[in-house]
Parts: structure tokens; C-alpha cells; sequence
């Protein structure tokens, strides 16, 4: 069993891993067999053991190839040679050549479990894929909400203030290149702050002023990196469900420290609050539909880079304001700020 | 009281800070304000005011007034280890992104089992280092409040725990670069005074030691623990109960609680196994503790200069500079400052063979900075010119304790467990509860000796990984697994060893009081050879031109 589950890990990384050669030899074991080969539809790729004729294998192969089933020879010494196909999502992948007087029975059943492995293989990668593009699929849904948000502050200031249009438009344009940037994932705090403090501009505008904000950031965080559009998102939401419905002035503060290897964002507001199980079901991506973009994006985000244990906490009660805490460790393999 | 009251307005103080004192911005420009890095020079005294810890402050004074001209070539060592920094490690550690060194190996390797064993090794440095930090703490907080040791150790715990819980570490820089200051000022301020208004004959004394140190006043001698001492010449000294007792030349054993007041004018008695204060080897500029100067000397020297760069919680400080070029600037930064620093601690050492010979023979010499000022200048200004150095010593234990505790911590729930936010605080509290523990037994230990034991197994197992992770593509992971391995167990063994069990002396005994001339090698040999016969990881050739490239 356990040579069978070593198989499994040896082509985790499908035919052409580091670690083929391995399994060729625990193949061989496994059939008690003078040889084998593993080939994929170029010709063999690992081979361990007695070398069959090369001349012989590559005929061998091309029946295999052709008819897409077991193909049987006879060497000169007498011995024989059995070569089996290996298939990947039902379309042939490559062959298994065992030499010596193998059983056939054994060698179809050793080519099943190596292409349940290259399947398990591929799953894997696809997977991954898919985990990549669920990220930027993320990160490009939030930005249609806040274009469209300035777009319509800057077109109402166009007449009133046009310096202040001109300027935030300017403003704009440099959020767009920070949102739109295709450098990589990641941004540094202090990047990501500058873009929150476009977005606020914008907001305040719209407020006519009657925002505040505080902002309190311990210098030695400001380099770690951090998923693009965290902060800005639940500052988004801040103002967008807290401040917006709120009368009088509003507070927003943003904070962030050191707390050993942990990196903590703060964003707090003193606005209308919810109701704590609005705030579960909101993470929990099933809230109502006009609000399920922003926080449970930027959890999700969170969870998938960094583990689950580090998602999103919402501190609220209604009329209580709002605070969310973002947990990060300062540094994660493979999350570098381009 | 005055230095009661002066070290709890350092705490209050640093406690504001750390809360408090992040910078804050109230309109939307002042975004920008605090988005913007902090200044290289804040940066470097914040550097330096997390590394000069109590044993630079109280231990370096200690040891020079007990052995010698030669341990000033710890505050040499202390200095150059930021040499080495800069050379080797600050650059290519800020390119890769890694925080620590468990991220820096897991960075470069890209094993967690790796990260584990790092943190097992943070772990014994950290608590070696934090020892003696708890130590000097004790010792400071028992002499100004006359309480026993173990409550000033105990209560040096509580405060340093009990302000990172209440977020007294959030804004570290402002909070180490505050603690910076206090040390420099509180430290240089008394040492200036003490030294403009010492007696020409007290200042040409301390310059150009005698032979054979006298008391300068009739000095009762309180013996809190069982010293071994012999004396040159017969001396008559008098009893609590007012009897005269006359003690021959040669061999005596004062047990715990004997109180003898020596006349004025008296040869000091030199306990076992010391030199004789400014005699020939007291004055030769080498250390001298085991007979053979040139290699302790080389010993100690390699074991801090390399420490240094292993040491967890220095590394982690060059993050925060935004390009390899300021990381660089703010590491000379360090050197200037660290450097203008350690004139005071000479000063402390050379004036106390004058004035307080008689710590020696206590094995109190630790406390010679803050016991100085008093003796030197009687009435309330000395009193405030201790209180001054006691606050500066308390700083240096609170800025020190409170970084290693964090890294201790952080390496506990971050690389050993899955971390979370309630196991760093339960981290940060038993690291709190094992270094008070392990501090208790330690109070007739020099807070130095215990600190280059830090700096030898940080010199022996992360400098070796940081230097051939960055500078060596042929790494492998059992290599550096070997290493580490080889490095820990013989730098911390042979330390130990000579500590806790009786030695016989000569060239064994010095081999294991001073082991990094040998352990260093071992170790870098090991990571070397095991490598060679393992194959590197695929992104290795990437993960160190990444190191690399600007």
C-alpha cells in the first residue's frame, strides 16, 4: 500500500515531474518485472530497469498509439514485452511498456492506477488555475461599483467646481491605473492606503464635507504586502452602508500595527451599524443581494491567499457603528508587492 | 523613591507612546503623511534602541570594572556586528520580503518543516537573551526599592507583559526610538557629571590604574552570597557588633550574610578566580577570563559580530526600509549611534575601580552604574543622577524585553503552531512566565556572560543560514536543516556546560566558555558539506537572483 500511495506523490506533478523516474522503479517493484518504461505520445519519458530495444519499444508504442489498446511482443531472447495505454480524462495520455514475462492483468491494472494518478495530477492543476482566476475575478467586480459612484460625483461637481472636478478627476485617473495595474496581486499597505485616500476624496465630495476621517498607521507595516482592493473595499462599505444613512456628521478612522508577525488593519465607523446576524450572513455571501459584493469578496480573497483562519471579523450592532479588523501575517510565501 | 518614580515615568511614557503614537492624520492629505515610510534616522534609532540592552547598559560597566580593559571588545563586537549586517544580510533579507528568519527560510528552502526548526531555535535564543534582560531588571528594581530579587524580577515581568497586552508595542518604532533616547541621555547625562566633578586625582586614578585598588573610605561590605576571596596583606575589620576582627593575608571564605566594614585605605580583596583590579591582566586589552587572551578575545568577537545578524528581532527591523540602498543607510545609522553610546558604559566601568571596588567583591558588579552615581556624589543630586541611570537601565530592559518577547511570541503561534490572536497573547505571557523562571536561579550570573551565550548559538545557526542562503545557490534543505541542528546543540551545549558543570581548566574549559571559534565553522562546514551531497531546490538559482537584483 504504501509504495502504491509513494506512486500517487511521485506523479503529483504528471508525467513530466521531477519525480517520474522514481516512479518508474516502484513500478517495476510493484510488478516484479525485468523493466519498464513510461512514455507519453513523444516516446518515453523514465525508464528503469532493462531497456528494451529501443527499435522494438518505439513499434511497440506506435500499436499502442494507434489502436489505443494493450499491445504484446515477443523479444529474441525469448522473453516478452507488454505495453499498455495510459489514458487522462478518457483521451490517451501515453503508454506503460513492462519487459519481461509480465502478467498483462497486472500491467492494465498498474496503467489504471497511473492514470487515476494523472488525473488526480491534472485535477490539481486546474484547480489551482481556477483558484487564480477566481482571485481576479474577485478584484474585477469590485471596481464597476466606485467608477460608476465618481464618475457621478465628478459629473456633479463639473459645473459647481470645476477646479475641484479637474482635480479629482486626476485623482481618479490615478486610482484607475492602481486598480487596473497588472503587475501582480499584491500591493503594499502604503500603496493601497494611497488609493484609499483617492476613493475618501471622492467620497467627500459626495458628502459635501460632512465626513471625517483619522487615519493612525504604525510605520513598520507600511511595506507589507496585502491583496489589492482590501481596505478600500470596506471603506467602500463603511460609508456606502454606515455613514451614508446616518444624520450629522460622520467619523471613519483607519488604523493599522504591528502585532508580532501579524500585520492588523482597523477600519471603524460610527455609523448606523447592523444587526450582527446581517453581518454572519454578509461573510457568509448569502446576505441581500445589494450588499453581498464588497465584504465577502475581500474575505473570500483573504482566505484563499492567506488560509482560512484569516478572514474578515465584523464588530457591530445596530446603531453601534461598524468595525472590521484585518488580520494578515507580514509575511506569506509568495505574496510580494510588485 | 526619586528612582521609583523616574522608572515608572519611563514605562507611563513608553506605554503612550506605543499606543498613542502612531502617527495620525485627520484630513485626507494626511493620508499621504502616513502612508509615507518612516525616516532612515528614526529607523536607526529605533534599531538601535531595540538592540542596547540591559546588557550594554548595566553588564558592559559590570564587566569592565570586574575583568578588565579587554571586555570592551564586547561593545566592540555589539558595534561590528552591524557591520557585518550591513555587508551581508540587510539588502538582500529586505528584497526577499521575509519578516523573520523562519520566513526568510521558508522563503529560500520553501519547507514548513524548516520554518518549525527555525522556530525552535528562535526560541532558545530569544529565551537566552531575555534572561539576563529580566536579570538586570531584577537587580535594578531590588536596588532602588530595597526589595528582594525575585519581586524585581517578578514585577520586571508583569510590566514588560502587561504593557505589550496593552498595546504598548503597536507603534514600535516611535516607542524603540523613545527608548533610544532615554537610554543615551539617562546614561550619559550622570556619566558627564560624574566625570566633570570627580577629583582630578579620582579622574587621573581611573585613567592610569594602580596596582591593587584601595578603599577609599572605611566601606562596610554586606556579603549576600558565599564568596571566596584572599587578601594581599593582614587587614582589621569590624563587625556589625562593633568587635574588630583581623583577617590574615591568604585564603577566606565569607559566608552568605557576613557584614565586614574594611578601613579606609585597605587593599581590596580579590575573590577567586579574578584579576586583580588594575593589575597587568585587569589593564591588558584583551579578554582574560580562562588564560588564553588572544583566542577569547577572537572567540567572543566572531560570536557578536556574527550574532548579531542572526539575532531574530534585529533582522526583522531592516523590513521596514523602502529601498536596499536606505536598509544600508539606515544600518550605518545604527554603527554612528551604537557607537556614541558605548563611551558611557567605559566611563561607568573605569570610574567604579575607583569609587565601588568593593562590588566585586559582592559579585554585584552589575549594579555599578546606577551604585556609582550615589557613592560618588552623596546628598540628593546623586540620588537623582541614579535615579536617572536606573530609569535608563529600566528603558533598556522594557525596549529590549519587549521586542524579544514579541519575536519569542510571534515564533511560538506563528512558526511552531497555527497562529491566532489569542495564542500570540497566551505566547507573549508564557515567554513572559519561563524567562522570569528561568531569571530567578540567574542573579550571581553577568548579564553578559548570558548575552554573548545568545549571540554564540545566534552566530552558529542563523548566520550560517542567512549568509549561505544568500549568498550560496548550492543550499539544500537538509543541509541547512544539519546546520541549524549541529549549530544549536554544540553552541548551546558547550556554553552551558561550562556554566553548570564544573570544568578542569586550561584549554577545555576555555574551548566551552567560549565555543564560537570552533561552533561557528562547525556549523557553516556542516550546512556546506550536507548540501553537496543533497540537490538544491529547482528555484533556488531564482529565489537568489531575486535576493539580488535591485
Amino acid at each position: 500500500m504504501r509504495q502504491v500511495h509513494s506512486l500517487g506523490i511521485d506523479l503529483q506533478d504528471g508525467l513530466h515531474g521531477r519525480k517520474v523516474p522514481s516512479a518508474a522503479r516502484r513500478l517495476r517493484r510493484l510488478l516484479a518485472v525485468d523493466g519498464v518504461v513510461l512514455a507519453d505520445l513523444d516516446g518515453p519519458v523514465a525508464v528503469d530497469g532493462r531497456q528494451p530495444d529501443p527499435q522494438e519499444s518505439e513499434g511497440l508504442l506506435a500499436q499502442v498509439f494507434e489502436y489505443g489498446s494493450n499491445a504484446r511482443a515477443r523479444l529474441a531472447d525469448g522473453t516478452s514485452v507488454c505495453a499498455v495505454p495510459l489514458t487522462v480524462d478518457d483521451e490517451l495520455a501515453g503508454a506503460l511498456v513492462a519487459s519481461g514475462d509480465p502478467v498483462e492483468a497486472d500491467v492494465e491494472a498498474a496503467a489504471a492506477l497511473v492514470s487515476d494518478c494523472l488525473d488526480h495530477a491534472a485535477l490539481r492543476r486546474a484547480r489551482a488555475r481556477i483558484a487564480a482566476a477566481d482571485l481576479r475575478t474577485l478584484r474585477a467586480q469590485i471596481s464597476p461599483h466606485f467608477m460608476h459612484n465618481a464618475l457621478a460625483v465628478i459629473a456633479a461637481l463639473v459645473r459647481t467646481d470645476p477646479d475641484r472636478a479637474r482635480h479629482l478627476l486626476s485623482d481618479f485617473a490615478d486610482y484607475l491605473r492602481y486598480g487596473f495595474s497588472e503587475k501582480g496581486d499584491y500591493a503594499t499597505l502604503s500603496e493601497e492606503l494611497e488609493a484609499t485616500q483617492t476613493y475618501l476624496e471622492l467620497q467627500r465630495a459626495r458628502f459635501h464635507d460632512r465626513l471625517d476621517i483619522t487615519v493612525r498607521m504604525a510605520p513598520e507595516v507600511l511595506p507589507v504586502a496585502i491583496p489589492f482592493l482590501v481596505v478600500q473595499p470596506i471603506v467602500e462599505n463603511a460609508i456606502r452602508h454606515g455613514l451614508e444613512r446616518k444624520e450629522g456628521r460622520g467619523h471613519i478612522s483607519v488604523s493599522g500595527f504591528g502585532e508580532g508577525p501579524l500585520c492588523v488593519i482597523e477600519i471603524e465607523d460610527d455609523g448606523v451599524g447592523m444587526h450582527p446576524d446581517l453581518a454572519r450572513s454578509l461573510l457568509a455571501g448569502t446576505g441581500p443581494e445589494s450588499r453581498s459584493v464588497g465584504l465577502a469578496n475581500v474575505d473570500q480573497r483573504l482566505r484563499a491567499v492567506y488560509g482560512p483562519e484569516y478572514g474578515l471579523v465584523i464588530e457591530t450592532a445596530l446603531g453601534e457603528g461598524t468595525k472590521v479588523t484585518v488580520r494578515v501575517p507580514r509575511f506569506t510565501r509568495g505574496v510580494v508587492a510588485q | 523613591m526619586i528612582s521609583v518614580l523616574a522608572i515608572g515615568l519611563v514605562v507611563v511614557t513608553s506605554l503612550v507612546i506605543g499606543v498613542y503614537g502612531v502617527r495620525a492624520a485627520r484630513s485626507t492629505s494626511d493620508f499621504l503623511v502616513a502612508s509615507r515610510r518612516v525616516s532612515p534616522t528614526w529607523n536607526a534609532m529605533a534599531i538601535a534602541g531595540e538592540y542596547l540592552s540591559a546588557a550594554s547598559v548595566l553588564g558592559l560597566a559590570g564587566l569592565v570594572l570586574k575583568n578588565g580593559l579587554g571586555t570592551m571588545w564586547y561593545a566592540v563586537g555589539f558595534a561590528a556586528g552591524y557591520v557585518a549586517v550591513v555587508a551581508l544580510v540587510a539588502g538582500p533579507m529586505r528584497r526577499s520580503g521575509a519578516f523573520t528568519v523562519p520566513d526568510f527560510a521558508e522563503y529560500r528552502l520553501g519547507a514548513p518543516r524548516l520554518r518549525k526548526l527555525c522556530g525552535c531555535v528562535v526560541l532558545v535564543i530569544m529565551l537566552l537573551y531575555l534572561v539576563p534582560q529580566f536579570k538586570g531588571a531584577g537587580v535594578v528594581l531590588a536596588l532602588v526599592s530595597g526589595t528582594p530579587y525575585w519581586v524585581g524580577v517578578l514585577l520586571a515581568g508583569l510590566v514588560v507583559s502587561g504593557s505589550i497586552a496593552a498595546g504598548g508595542m503597536r507603534s514600535a518604532t516611535y516607542v524603540q526610538a523613545f527608548h533610544y533616547v532615554v537610554k543615551l541621555v539617562f546614561l550619559a547625562v550622570p556619566a558627564i557629571y560624574l566625570v566633570v566633578h570627580s577629583s582630578p586625582h579620582t579622574r587621573s586614578e581611573a585613567l592610569t590604574p594602580e596596582r591593587g585598588t584601595h578603599f577609599p573610605e572605611a566601606t562596610p561590605v554586606e556579603f549576600t552570597v558565599g564568596t571566596r576571596f584572599s587578601l594581599d596583606e593582614p587587614v582589621t575589620v569590624t563587625v556589625p557588633d562593633g568587635g574588630e576582627v583581623e583577617l590574615a593575608a591568604g585564603e577566606h571564605i565569607a559566608d552568605a550574610g557576613t557584614e565586614y566594614v574594611f578601613p579606609e585605605g585597605a587593599t581590596i580583596p580579590r575573590p577567586e578566580g579574578l584579576p586583580e583590579l588594575g593589575g597587568e591582566r585587569w589593564s591588558t586589552p584583551l579578554l582574560d577570563v580562562g588564560g588564553y587572551p588572544l583566542f577569547e578575545t577572537w572567540s567572543a568577537l566572531l560570536a557578536i559580530t556574527l550574532g548579531c545578524m542572526g539575532l531574530p528581532h534585529v533582522i526583522m527591523r531592516f523590513h521596514t526600509s523602502p529601498t536596499a540602498r536606505t536598509a544600508r543607510r539606515v544600518a550605518v545609522g545604527v554603527i554612528a549611534l551604537l557607537g556614541m553610546f558605548y563611551l558611557f558604559p567605559a566611563v561607568y566601568g573605569l570610574l567604579g575601580r575607583v569609587l565601588t571596588p568593593h562590588l566585586v567583591l559582592l559579585q554585584g558588579t552589575d549594579t555599578v552604574a546606577v551604585v556609582l552615581p550615589e557613592q560618588a556624589v552623596p546628598g540628593t543630586v546623586g540620588a537623582v543622577l541614579a535615579a536617572l541611570v536606573a530609569a535608563g537601565a529600566f528603558g533598556a530592559f522594557l525596549s529590549t524585553s519587549s521586542g524579544l518577547l514579541l519575536a519569542l511570541a510571534g515564533g511560538l503561534s506563528h512558526d511552531l503552531f497555527q497562529g491566532s490572536v489569542p495564542r500570540l497573547r497566551l505566547a507573549v505571557a508564557v515567554g513572559a512566565c519561563v524567562a522570569v523562571l528561568l531569571a530567578l536561579p540567574a542573579q550571581m550570573t553577568d548579564i553578559n556572560v548570558l548575552v554573548v551565550w545568545a549571540f554564540t548559538v545566534a552566530a552558529s545557526t542563523f548566520s550560517p543560514l542567512l549568509v549561505l542562503g544568500i549568498w550560496w545557490r548550492r543550499l539544500t534543505l537538509p543541509g541547512a536543516a544539519s546546520g541549524l541542528v549541529v549549530g544549536t546543540v554544540t553552541a548551546t551545549g558547550a556554553v552551558g556546560w561550562s556554566m553548570l558543570l564544573p570544568t578542569a581548566g586550561g584549554w577545555t574549559s576555555v574551548l566551552l566558555a567560549q565555543p564560537a571559534a570552533w561552533t561557528i565553522p562547525l556549523a557553516f562546514a556542516t550546512m556546506m558539506l550536507v548540501s553537496r551531497l543533497t540537490r538544491p531546490p529547482d528555484w533556488a538559482e531564482h529565489a537568489v537572483l531575486r535576493l539580488h537584483s535591485p
